[in-house]
Formats: structure tokens, C-alpha cells, sequence
């Protein structure tokens, strides 16, 4: 039907897959992810991570199999000068703290595109060289974790709240991500990614792109750093290799084609909170004295299999191209919506009901009713007959909704104007209904 | 790219220049080198006819390799006719003259600067370096292959010369014993990086599979398996692990890196967990090191009642093996093929799957034997001991010249590679530079090595 243009982001099936299947499981495993401090950790604790994933994915997007290895060492060796720059007494205010990280990031990001133009070596080496460079010069800077991160992150990383600077960091990446793939520029970057003599004949300057390419890099990288000095609120010179590796596979995870040309900050996205799942799913089993072990394993597990999952990609297409990634994100986000909202008022609104299995649509829509009667009102009663078949008739006009709009949007290169809004309300009223009974669920509810 | 001469029929055994101008003056230049050499020998107060032996050596291995630069010279001084004016001189060596005076501004301004820093070893290390650049930039061109070879040789040398200078007993026998036992380790581990790099591809799970290698080896012996039976069980699972990579990344040959990374993970992962069930001490093996094993790598071992760890004697002879395997027999050749040219090959009907699958099976039979050796040198169980392996066999790969595209190098190179970065390593050490320092002039040393020859073409020159 719309085979062409479908193929455009069907790649990003597997991951919403994964994302819905791994925040349903940490929900349940783990219920106290939903609170306000669940949240707020949870996105202090992954927003490094994700950060370093938009680095190095706009980098894969401008092709040549850049990968920088050395994306870790180099937010290790950001957050490293910061702290030492700190505690020597030169910097200490916000401006200056953003100016020095976003400014180191940018001048590796732009020696390393110098390098790769002019000298013309593959980038694989550049990486390398880095890689090694840094991971020395960290420990130089600071031989072992220590040091005090500037006076004014100190609130940062508490992580009781969602709506923190680091939530605002995150929202501002992505969505200047998001901005500049409406440019023109973008459109060639990913032009020179699939394929950099065509872009190169037809008149590209693939110079110019490549170096905004490694500025965008080195932006997120700065930013990237300065979330993970809030985050451990001092520095830290060994981190490095874990952090390009867990990148790395967040990357992969995402969809994001390592061979340049096809990927997102959505991937990106959606691979670094898988990420970041799997390790909180694993840590919610216990497995006392090898879990570091297990944690390991299973990320070169995943990491394999979802380099080897990319290969189904073009199959699958072909099969499904009929289901719109940003539909099935929508109608499996509303799902673990349900999930995650039943787990959270389960004990306040529902103490005794039992919570029948049903399907989606039903799930969703009662708590989406009960949540604002949950005021204790009584005016508005419904027999249960009528209540049933309201529900019936609701989940019956979601459904059709969900399908036909999962049809509708499937040759659709990017998500519409109107399910972002509705992804954004969704998340919004998630968020506002936690922040509203966050501290019943913290301390009577979730200390039976 | 265009004005490479033809390639000569291989030099005769005893090259004689043509010019007798040129025989004169490399017999000179020899004899001055022997008799400088005579000089200091005398004065070290070595025996007699050590130095005589030894002086007698210098000037024919000496002569042999000027005759042989000088003759490659003569037959391709036809070929390069450069203009000669002011102009044309700096066009063709700016990078050189840039270079040059950097160094040298850098070590005046140092020299200014640090009052320790004015003494005659570092005058000469200065003199040597300066020389490398000449070496490189003007010798390394005439070369049309093992460009990267010599200047891995030159780099070599003047590594040897320095430290020599500069670090007391650093040519003492033990000090090289060290050197080569850990290049031996490098060495082994860098097989299979040649390799699968031959073939365009890259083996990050190597570190891993040593340090998997080097537990479960302790681990087995610690259950009683005997030692000999534990070896060669540990060398066939690297084999597996190996065979694993090699066909799952067949289908990803752009992504074989992040792969074996994400293999290698994997495999560290499940060695820790396997060894540590039931142990208290989660990630830690004890147990005692067979003493044969110990013997084949450790400090004090003995080769045949001479006094060096067989493994030096080990990895000469693999070397030998896998650099005339990969010259003369047909996998050797199929390999540089699938290398060079996917299509061409695979149309004259060399199986890309079998070569590849191949040659990370070596790579990961190769690893678990660094990883047994190293278990021997170490006597004790540590899963982190692969991890400085993880870029070093990459760098001397890279160091050595093998192009990570494929096709061209060879494991001769990645020797030469290897010692540049372990004698450099020593000599780093030897001047008391920190493991961290240490790690940051590798990465910086890299760039140029490669940017001297591993360059790609201009875009431009590719449409």
C-alpha cells in the first residue's frame, strides 16, 4: 500500500515493543518507579545516558560508521574539568559551568570533524586515539572520584521531583533535535549518512555538514556531562568505558542505523530508556553477590540481539507496514499508561475491588474516569449495568479510534501534529496525576 | 596515487649500488657507526672480543641495509624529477618544514623553560626525533609498500636509541625480557585482530575473552580437571566464542565492532557468573597456577634450560607461522582477496563465509591462549586483566599499518607495532610517566602514525 514511505520509520516498531513490554514488567516488579520520586530518579539517573545517546546518534546519522568510542571518556572528561575547575575556585555559577562544558564538547567534537576532513583518517581511529587520550588525561585531572560539583547543582540530583533542571535539559535537547530536523541542513546530513558521494555530486558541502554534524555532538555531549556531574554530584574518572558502552547499545537498541543515514532522536530515546529498564528490571530480582555479573551479561545479550534484530527490519516492513510505529507507540503507551496508573492507585482509590483482566481500551478509560471522581464524590452514580455498557461503548470508540488512526498514520514519515499533542497531554496528566498523590503512595500507600 | 613506478624484480641478496661514489660513501658512513661503537665499547669495559664480534656485525648488517636503501634509490631517482626552485622545494615539503620547526620551537621553548631539561640525552633525543621526521617524510615516499613498516622501524630504533640514553639499563637483559614477554602477550592476543582487520572487520571481544580465559582456566584446575585437558578446553570455548562472532556479525560486517563488543559483554558476564556460583567471593578465583603453565610465561622461565619464558620463543614461532601462512598458503592469500576486493572474490568463487567465520575462530583461540598465558605470568585469576587489550591490539594494529578496511598488512607489521608500543611503554615507564600519561601519548601517537599512510582518498578522487 504505502511501502515507500513506511520503511521510513519502521524501525522504531522494535523498540516501542521492547519499551511497552519492559516498562509494564518494571512497573509491576518494581511499583515504586511510580511516585514522584520514582520518576524524578529516573529520569536524573537516565538522562546522562540519553544525552550521550542523541551525541552519538547524530553522529551515526552522518554516516561513515562514526561511532565514537570515545563518547564516554569524553562526558567523564567534561564532568571531571568541571569539578576540578570548581574546586579550584574558577567557576562556580551556572553560566560559566554550561559555557565550559557545552565548550569542551563542541572543541573535541570539532577537532575530531577537522581531523576526519583534513586529515582524512577513518574516523574509528580518531575515536580510538580519543578514547585512549582522555581515558589518561581523566585521571591526570582527577585520579580518583572525588571533588564537589558546583554550589548550585546540589538540587539537582536529589530526584524528588520530576520537573527538574535536568527534566528541562532533556525536553530542551530533544526538542531543539526536533527543530533542526525541519531545516535543511538536517536534510543533508542525512543525505551525506546514506550516502556522501551523492550528496557530495549533487552539490552538498559535505564539510560544513559534517562539522555541524560533530557540533550538534558535541552540544548533547556537554550536556550530557554536566546531567552526570548533577547526577553524582562530584567527579568521576572511570565511568568512561561504561558509559560509550551502554551508549552504544542504547543506540543499536534504538533502531538507529550504524551505517549512517536512518535514525532519531526518538530512537535514541526510546533505546536509552530501554537501557536504562533493563538495568532497573534486573535490579528489582535479586541476585545478591553476581548481579553486576548478570547486569553485564544481559546488556551484551541485548546489545547482540538487537544488532541481529536489524537485519529483520526490512522483513518486517515488508509485512507490517501497515501499522504506524507512532500509532502502536500511542496505543501500547496507553496500555502501560493503565498498568502503571493501576499499580500506583491500587491501594488508594481501590483498596478492595479486585481489578478484573481486561483488555486495554476498558483499563485505560476507568482510571482515566476514576481518577478525577477519586475526590470522593458521590454525585454521579451509575447502576452497573449502565456503567458496563459505557464502558463497552468507550472501549469500542477507542479501539476503532486507535485502528483506524494506526492505519491512517502508517505512510506517514514523521508522528502528526496531533498525536504529539496527545503523547504530550498523555505524559502531562501522567506526571500531574502522580504529583497529585505522590505523597500517598510514598508514605501510606507504599509502606503497607 | 598515479606515479607509482612498476614494481622491480625483488633486490639480489647483496644489492651493490651502481655508482661507486655511493659504495665509498656507505662504507664510510659503517665504519664510522662500528668504530663510534668500538669506542664505547671499550670504555664500558666489555670484553674484547665481545666488541670486536659485535663491531664486526654492526658494519655488515649496517652495510647490507644502506647498500639496500641506496639501490632502491638509484632505480627510482629516474622517476621523480621535482622542480627544483625555491617554491617548488617548499611546496613539496611544507608539512615536513612545519612539523620540523614545531619541534624544534617546542623543544627551545621547553629547554628554556625547565632548567632539568638541559642535558646531552635529550639534545640527542631531540637530534633523533628531528631525523624521524627527515626519515619519514622523505625516505618513507620512495617506499611503495611497507611504507608503514619502515616507519614503524625508524620509530623503533629511535625509541631504542633514546631510551638507551636516557634510562639506566634500559638494553640490560632483564629489562629486554620484560619487553618481550609482554610483547609476546600483545603479540599473541594481536593475531587475531590482523586477521579479522585483514578482512575489514574488528574483534573488541578479545579482552574479554582474555580475561574469561585466564578465570576459567584457574577455575577448572581449581576443580581438578587436569591442567593439561582444562587448557586445551579453554582454548576450544574461545574457539566457539569465536566461531559465535564470526557468524553472527557475517550478516554485519559494518557492525562486527559493536558486535564482538556486545559478544565480549556478554561472554565476561556469564564466565563470572559460571565461576562464581557457590563461591563467596563473587568474581574472584582462587587456586594454584599449574607449574608448567606458570614456567611457560612467568619472569623466571625457562626455555630448554635457556633463561627466558617460553612464551617469547611461543610467539616468534606463531608469528612466523601466520606471517608466511598469510604470504604463501591459499587461506593466507583468499584473505588479503576477500580483503581487497568483496565482489572480485566472491566471483572467483572464494567462500567470503567460511574466511571470515575463520578468522575470528583464530581470533578467539588466539585470545584465550593470551589469556592462559597471562594466568601463568600472573598466578592469579583476575577477570579485568584483558582490559588494557581492548584498544592496544587495535593501536597496534593500527601502529603497525594494517588498514582497518582490509586488504592490506600483515602480521609483520603488527610486530613491528607491537614493539614500538611496548618499548615505548618502557620507556615511558622508565622516564617515571604515569599509567595515565602513558595512555594519553598513545592516543595521541596514533593519529600521526596512521595519518602518515593510513590516509583515505579525497572524496573528490572516489566519484
Amino acid at each position: 500500500m504505502a511501502e515507500r514511505a513506511s520503511s521510513s520509520s519502521t524501525y522504531l516498531l522494535v523498540p516501542i515493543l521492547l519499551i511497552a513490554v519492559l516498562l509494564g514488567t518494571a512497573v509491576i516488579r518494581g511499583p515504586n518507579l511510580v511516585s514522584l520520586s520514582g520518576f524524578g530518579s529516573a529520569i536524573i539517573v537516565a538522562a546522562p545516558l540519553i544525552l550521550a545517546t542523541y551525541a552519538l546518534m547524530a553522529l551515526a546519522v552522518a554516516g561513515r560508521g562514526t561511532v565514537d568510542l570515545a563518547m564516554g571518556p569524553l562526558v567523564a572528561f567534561i564532568n571531571v574539568s568541571v569539578v576540578k575547575l570548581n574546586m579550584l575556585g574558577i567557576i562556580s555559577g551556572p553560566f560559566g559551568t554550561f559555557l565550559v562544558a557545552l565548550g569542551l564538547g563542541v572543541l573535541y567534537q570539532l577537532a575530531f570533524a577537522l581531523i576526519v576532513i583534513w586529515v582524512r583518517v577513518q574516523p574509528i581511529i580518531v575515536a580510538l586515539s580519543g578514547f585512549l587520550a582522555l581515558t589518561g588525561i581523566n585521571l591526570v585531572i582527577l585520579p580518583r572520584p572525588g571533588g564537589m560539583a558546583p554550589e548550585f547543582m546540589s538540587s539537582w540530583g536529589l530526584g524528588t521531583t520530576i520537573f527538574s533542571p535536568v527534566l528541562l535539559i532533556l525536553v530542551i535537547a530533544t526538542g531543539g533535535w526536533l527543530l533542526f530536523t525541519l531545516t535543511p541542513f538536517y536534510a543533508n546530513l542525512r543525505m551525506m549518512g546514506y550516502d556522501e558521494r551523492a550528496a557530495w555530486t549533487s552539490g552538498v558541502r559535505i564539510n560544513i555538514v559534517r562539522v555541524g554534524a560533530h557540533v550538534i555532538a558535541g552540544l548533547f555531549a556537554g550536556l550530557a556531562a554536566l546531567c552526570y556531574t548533577a547526577l553524582i554530584a562530584s567527579g568521576d574518572p572511570s565511568q568512561g568505558t561504561n558509559l560509550t558502552l551502554t551508549a552504544v547499545t542504547a543506540l543499536v537498541l534504538g533502531g538507529v542505523s550504524l551505517a549512517g543515514g536512518r535514525g532519531g532522536v526518538t530512537g535514541a530515546l526510546l533505546g536509552a530508556l530501554n537501557l536504562w529498564l533493563i538495568g532497573y528490571v534486573l535490579a528489582t530480582f535479586n541476585f545478591g553477590a553476581i548481579q553486576a555479573f548478570v547486569t553485564q551479561m544481559s546488556y551484551g545479550i541485548i546489545l547482540v540481539l538487537s544488532l541481529l534484530l536489524t537485519l529483520l527490519v526490512p522483513v518486517l516492513s515488508r509485512h507490517i507496514s501497515f501499522i504506524s510505529p507512532w500509532s502502536a507507540f500511542v496505543v501500547l503507551g496507553a496500555v502501560v499508561a493503565a498498568i502503571m496508573l493501576h499499580v500506583a492507585t491500587a491501594d488508594t482509590y481501590l483498596p478492595s475491588e479486585a481489578v478484573p483482566a481486561t483488555a486495554q481500551g476498558p483499563l485505560l478509560d476507568r482510571y482515566f474516569l476514576t481518577a478525577p471522581a477519586g475526590g470522593a464524590e458521590p454525585g454521579f452514580v451509575l447502576s452497573p449495568i449502565q456503567r458496563m455498557a459505557f464502558f463497552a461503548a468507550l472501549a469500542a470508540v477507542v479501539l476503532t479510534f486507535a485502528a483506524r488512526l494506526t492505519q491512517a498514520e502508517a505512510p506517514a514519515r514523521r508522528m502528526g501534529l496531533f498525536l504529539y499533542l496527545f503523547v504530550a497531554a498523555l505524559v502531562l496528566a501522567l506526571f500531574a496525576l502522580i504529583a497529585m498523590q505522590g505523597e500517598v503512595t510514598l508514605f501510606s500507600g507504599g509502606t503497607p | 596515487m598515479t606515479d607509482i613506478p612498476p614494481r622491480e624484480p625483488w633486490p639480489q641478496l647483496l644489492p651493490v649500488p651502481r655508482s661507486a661514489l655511493l659504495v665509498w660513501l656507505n662504507l664510510a658512513v659503517a665504519l664510522t657507526v662500528a668504530a663510534i661503537g668500538l669506542g664505547v665499547g671499550f670504555a664500558q669495559g666489555i670484553k674484547a672480543q665481545l666488541v670486536i664480534l659485535y663491531t664486526v656485525i654492526s658494519v655488515a648488517v649496517l652495510l647490507w641495509l644502506l647498500n639496500y636503501v641506496t639501490t632502491i634509490f638509484e632505480s627510482r631517482s629516474a622517476a621523480s624529477a621535482a622542480p627544483s626552485d625555491a617554491r617548488g622545494v617548499w611546496r613539496a615539503n611544507r608539512v615536513m618544514i612545519i612539523a620540523m620547526v614545531a619541534l624544534l620551537i617546542v623543544y627551545l621553548l621547553v629547554t628554556a623553560s625547565v632548567p632539568a631539561f638541559r642535558s646531552v640525552t635529550n639534545f640527542i633525543a631531540f637530534l633523533v626525533l628531528e631525523a624521524i621526521l627527515l626519515f619519514a617524510f622523505k625516505v618513507s615516499g620512495r617506499f611503495a609498500t611497507g611504507r608503514s613498516a619502515f616507519i614503524g622501524i625508524m620509530v623503533l630504533v629511535a625509541l631504542v636509541v633514546i631510551s638507551s640514553f636516557t634510562i639506566e639499563g634500559f638494553l640490560s637483559g632483564s629489562n629486554v625480557k620484560a619487553i618481550l614477554l609482554f610483547a609476546a602477550f600483545l603479540g599473541i592476543a594481536c593475531i587475531g585482530q590482523t586477521l579479522v582487520a585483514l578482512m575489514g572487520g574488528l574483534d573488541l571481544s578479545i579482552p574479554f575473552v582474555i580475561g574469561s580465559a585466564n578465570v576459567g582456566m584457574l577455575f577448572l584446575t581449581t576443580l581438578g580437571v587436569p591442567s593439561f585437558v582444562a587448557f586445551g578446553f579453554v582454548l576450544i570455548l574461545g574457539g566457539l566464542i569465536g566461531l559465535l562472532n564470526g557468524v553472527l556479525s557475517y550478516k554485519l560486517q559494518g557492525q562486527a565492532l559493536i558486535l564482538t563488543l556486545g559478544m565480549g559483554f556478554a561472554v565476561a558476564g556469564l564466565t563470572q557468573i559460571l565461576t562464581s556460583i557457590g563461591s563467596s567471593f563473587a568474581g574472584n578465583v582462587f587456586g594454584t597456577v599449574p607449574s608448567w603453565l606458570s614456567n611457560l610465561a612467568a619472569m623466571n622461565g625457562r626455555t630448554f634450560g635457556l633463561a627466558f619464558p617460553p612464551t617469547i620463543l611461543i610467539w616468534i614461532v606463531l608469528a612466523v607461522i601466520v606471517i608466511i601462512g598469510l604470504r604463501y598458503s591459499a587461506y593466507g592469500r583468499y584473505v588479503y582477496a576477500l580483503g581487497g576486493n568483496r565482489r572480485s572474490a566472491r566471483l572467483v568463487g572464494v567462500s567470503e563465509f567460511r574466511y571470515w567465520t575463520l578468522a575470528y575462530v583464530l581470533s578467539g583461540v588466539f585470545a584465550a591462549l593470551t589469556g592462559c598465558l597471562l594466568l601463568g605470568w600472573s598466578g592469579g585469576g583476575f577477570i579485568g586483566v584483558g582490559d588494557p587489550y581492548l584498544f592496544t591490539t587495535l593501536a597496534a594494529v593500527v601502529i603497525g599499518g594494517t588498514s582497518l578496511l582490509g586488504g592490506a598488512g600483515g602480521y609483520g607489521f603488527t610486530v613491528i607495532g607491537v614493539l614500538v608500543l611496548q618499548v615505548l611503554t618502557s620507556f615511558l615507564l622508565g622516564i617515571g610517566l604515569r599509567y595515565e600519561w602513558q595512555q594519553f601519548i598513545f592516543g595521541l601517537l596514533i593519529l600521526p602514525m596512521v595519518a602518515l599512510y593510513g590516509r583515505s582518498p579525497h572524496i573528490r578522487a572516489t566519484v
